[in-house]
């Protein structure tokens, strides 16, 4: 049949109509789904000692648990604030350094792979020290072994008295099915690990996300949404549109000045969950560089950075910290409980006459890296005004991340933010950024201390290691918070704000509890969904 | 025939080699250290140690490369270094996507802007010629991206039609994913080939076997069909391999905006993450397209044009 320009048209029309009735409802009017809108191009791994993409938490966090864990939406500030979960109860010995941990009975691992014995809780624990992504901190264990189907005992190498924030809840010692990783075999595993969280995998797509169901045989209560699918969505536009169209329920925000502001405008009635603190914005200052390496210039440097206006220009994710830790946590200062000369107030005249007194009375000019990230971008870039206004030229060369990151780590930055999330630990910071044993190489071969502090000028890394040796908790406390005072004397770093993780869900979304500070992921077992 | 096609595929082995070598070269020579972009910015020394050596980035480069090229004759791309997935398994799952959205966007660029082009050209200096130059330089300005925001806001977003994001499973499902990346592309493929069917048809339009034609009382439609449209498909065909080759390379942000699976999308991620493996075995996919579309371009001559076939 010859196709003429009259029926061509009509069979055009035809189409259009047809296609505009069939495709009005987005997947995520579906009740019975939780579509989870991640901000990454795909997922690399679901094996919870494998992910080394935090974006793969979100899917992780809801298939697997570990022995212990905070409540829903929160850290466990101190370590008796942790909840029974694959362990019932625990003791700890004198000394901090033997942990018995009696495990719940009856806990099944998803697909059938059976019940939850010491025997997988052993071999979650070997497999993280021998081939897991945070040796590091594990390797303080010296043994795991099993006492009868349903108890453990760890022994560690050095004392711990947080172990349960370092060592116990931690993504790569979430339990997993021994059974089943001999089965599945150690490849495949990375990306289809058996866990006993509230929901299993279903489908592990390179190219798409994740999908997940209920666990019937949970432990526990079980999820009220029967599915969880994780969409990979890099692209904040898209991601953006996902959310407003309806494709996805909940995504994972831009950490950028006036976002939350702008998409709230399209759509008041979406709901923004957020945890405070969520990234640890700091600022390494490099002390081999002249004149970084001169005190005045580095205390000119605290008085010429308004910090509150750094955290008020990143609301309302963005929080303030007097030293390296945010107030509430445990080792954290209040700006008003500081001696008055560790305070160091926004004052860009006090700056300048620090500055003159140090012997630049015109003021100084250096070059800065800084990455091409929302985040560290509109944050240095604020950075550089404020220093303008008290005489510091910071020449600002945005490069893109991972350049950034590697430059930073061998050894070619000045002023170089860094970006992390830690637990309510605060000698995981000190060790990462400060200790000597982490100073920056110019070879690559070094760690996070930026700064150089420690070897350019005496540290805290006495006062590290009695913290880290330490066999009581209030004791542990005390040399945190002296060790932040000492930081905030010498001023190698300085905590320039916090940012928080965010996520911006419908409001037929209820998540079942208030997101309050943790991670970046929580978990959707509690959640509900109306449409 | 079958020896100017070897030739061709010779002169491809040694454009292939240099694409290759220069995207080593130029990916040792961009900053940035894959094992710190894979186990993020907290790993410790020990572990990025560990890491460049489960992944032989601590050999000499040279041995890299060699360790490379062999790979590559032996169709081993290596693994990725992030996901530790072979390369091979990568681009076989992303390809197909990519494939999809060109062809379809080429289809729509041709289907509407020939016929665009062959109205403007029998119209010339009338409304309709009037209106195509004007959707010409629209298509023409406008960028992939912004146009892909434009039209996902607008078809998907506040009136639904479309799927904000993904490729689809089924057949249908498929389809409907793609019309609006496609469209997209096919926009500024529209612009280009009815711009470049208008003029390459005026040119013959204006030849004196073209008068001659309605000379011997030839109908319009043969006029310009038969004798028109044919002669002036050797630029057009020149003109579809160059369109093609801009529609695949467009597909790396259509790919980012309408968040669909594609070499675009993988070989993005990777440059980001400085994914060796990854990025060599996508531009190579490319540069393989490359080659290929030129080959066939190559053969579209010769059936278009026969004093190729007699060269």
């Amino acid at each position: 049949m010859a196709l003429n320009r009259r029926s061509f048209m009509e069979l055009a029309a035809a189409t259009t109509a047809l296609t505009a009735i069939g495709v009005g409802t987005a997947r995520a009017q579906d009740a019975d789904t939780l579509r989870m809108g991640i901000a990454a191009n795909n997922p690399r791994h679901s094996d919870p000692n494998l992910t080394t993409q935090g974006s793969d938490n979100w899917a992780t966090e809801q298939i697997y648990e570990q022995l212990v864990r905070p409540d829903d939406g929160r850290f466990a500030l101190t370590p008796d604030e942790y909840l029974p979960t694959l362990a019932t109860e625990w003791t700890q010995s004198e000394d901090a350094r033997t942990w018995t941990f009696k495990l719940r009975e009856g806990v099944q691992f998803h697909r059938g792979y059976g019940e939850m014995t010491s025997e997988d809780v052993v071999f979650s624990y070997e497999r993280a020290i021998k081939e897991g992504t945070n040796r590091t901190i594990l390797s303080n264990i010296d043994s795991v072994v099993a006492n009868g189907p349903y108890e453990i005992t760890l022994t560690l190498k050095q004392p711990d008295v947080n172990l349960l924030g370092t060592s116990i809840f931690n993504n790569n010692t979430s339990i997993v099915s021994k059974k089943a990783y001999e089965e599945i075999g150690a490849e495949a595993f990375a990306t289809d690990a058996v866990g006993t969280g509230p929901y299993e995998l279903v489908e592990f797509n390179p190219e798409s996300g994740t999908r997940m169901k209920r666990h019937e045989d949970y432990w526990g209560e079980k999820a009220k949404i029967a599915n969880v699918e994780c969409v990979y969505i890099a692209d904040t536009t898209a991601r953006t549109l996902a959310l407003l169209s309806g494709d996805v329920d909940i995504i994972e925000a831009v950490r950028a000045p006036g976002w939350i502001d702008s998409i709230l405008q399209r759509d008041p009635t979406l709901q923004i969950d957020m945890t405070t603190p969520g990234s640890f914005n700091t600022l390494h200052v490099n002390l081999t560089r002249a004149p970084f390496d001169n005190l005045l210039v580095r205390q000119a440097l605290m008085h010429a950075i308004d910090r509150p206006a750094v955290a008020a220009a990143l609301a309302p994710m963005g929080g303030t910290m007097a030293g390296l830790q945010p107030d509430f946590f445990p080792a954290g200062f209040k700006i008003e409980d500081l001696p008055e000369e560790l305070q160091y107030p926004y004052d860009p005249e006090k700056a300048r006459e620090l500055l003159a007194e140090a012997g630049y009375p015109d003021g100084i000019s250096f070059d800065s890296l800084c990455s091409q990230r929302e985040d560290y971008a509109s944050t240095m870039l604020i950075v550089q005004e404020q220093l303008r206004l008290a005489g510091f030229n910071m020449n600002l060369q945005i490069i893109d991340h991972t350049a950034y990151h590697a430059d930073n780590r061998s050894d070619k930055n000045t002023l170089a933010m860094h970006s992390s999330s830690y637990p309510p630990i605060p000698t995981q910071i000190y060790f990462q950024q400060l200790a000597s044993a982490s100073e920056v190489k110019s070879d690559g071969s070094g760690g996070g201390n930026y700064s150089h502090y420690g070897v350019a000028m005496p540290g805290i890394d006495e006062l590290l290691a009695q913290a880290l040796e330490a066999t009581d908790y209030e004791v542990y406390l005390d040399l945190c918070k002296q060790i932040e005072l000492q930081v905030l004397r010498d001023l190698p770093l300085i905590g320039l704000s916090t940012l928080g993780f965010t996520a911006v869900r419908r409001a037929q979304i209820d998540l079942g509890y208030p997101v309050e500070s943790g991670y970046a992921r929580w978990r959707f077992h509690r959640a509900t969904k109306t449409v | 025939m079958a020896r100017y096609l070897l030739l061709r595929l010779g002169d491809a082995i040694p454009t292939l080699f240099l694409v290759l070598t220069l995207v080593f070269i130029a990916m040792r020579i961009l900053p940035g250290d894959p094992a710190l972009a894979a186990l993020g910015d907290g790993a410790l020394p020990e572990q990025l140690a560990d890491f460049r050596e489960r992944m032989g980035l601590n050999v000499p480069l040279w041995q890299q490369y060699f360790n490379f090229l062999g790979g590559v004759l032996t169709l081993d791309f290596g693994r990725s270094l992030l996901t530790n997935t072979p390369v091979l398994q990568l681009i076989g799952q992303n390809l197909p996507y990519t494939i999809e959205l060109t062809l379809a966007a080429m289809l729509m660029g041709i289907v509407a802007g020939i016929p665009l082009g062959v109205m403007a050209a029998t119209n010339r200096n009338k409304a309709p010629d009037g209106g195509m130059r004007i959707f010409s330089l629209i298509g023409y300005a406008i960028p992939d991206f912004f146009l892909g925001a434009i039209l996902l806001i607008t078809f998907a977003l506040n009136l639904g039609w479309f799927p904000i994001n993904g490729a689809g499973s089924d057949f249908v499902s498929r389809l409907h994913h793609l019309f609006l990346p496609a469209l997209t592309l096919a926009f500024v493929k529209a612009a280009f080939l009815g711009r470049l069917t208008r003029t390459s048809l005026l040119e013959v339009l204006g030849k004196d076997y073209v008068r001659t034609a309605r000379a011997k009382g030839a109908k319009e439609n043969r006029v310009i069909y038969k004798h028109g449209l044919r002669n002036a498909m050797l630029p057009i065909s020149t003109g579809l391999g160059l369109s093609l080759l801009s529609t695949l390379s467009g597909s790396v942000a259509v790919e980012l905006v309408f968040n669909r699976p594609g070499i675009g999308r993988l070989l993005i991620d990777a440059i980001a993450q400085r994914d060796y493996a990854v990025i060599q075995g996508g531009v190579l996919v490319f540069a393989g397209f490359v080659v290929l579309i030129n080959l066939l371009m190559d053969l579209v001559y010769v059936v278009v044009d026969p004093r190729v076939r007699v060269k």
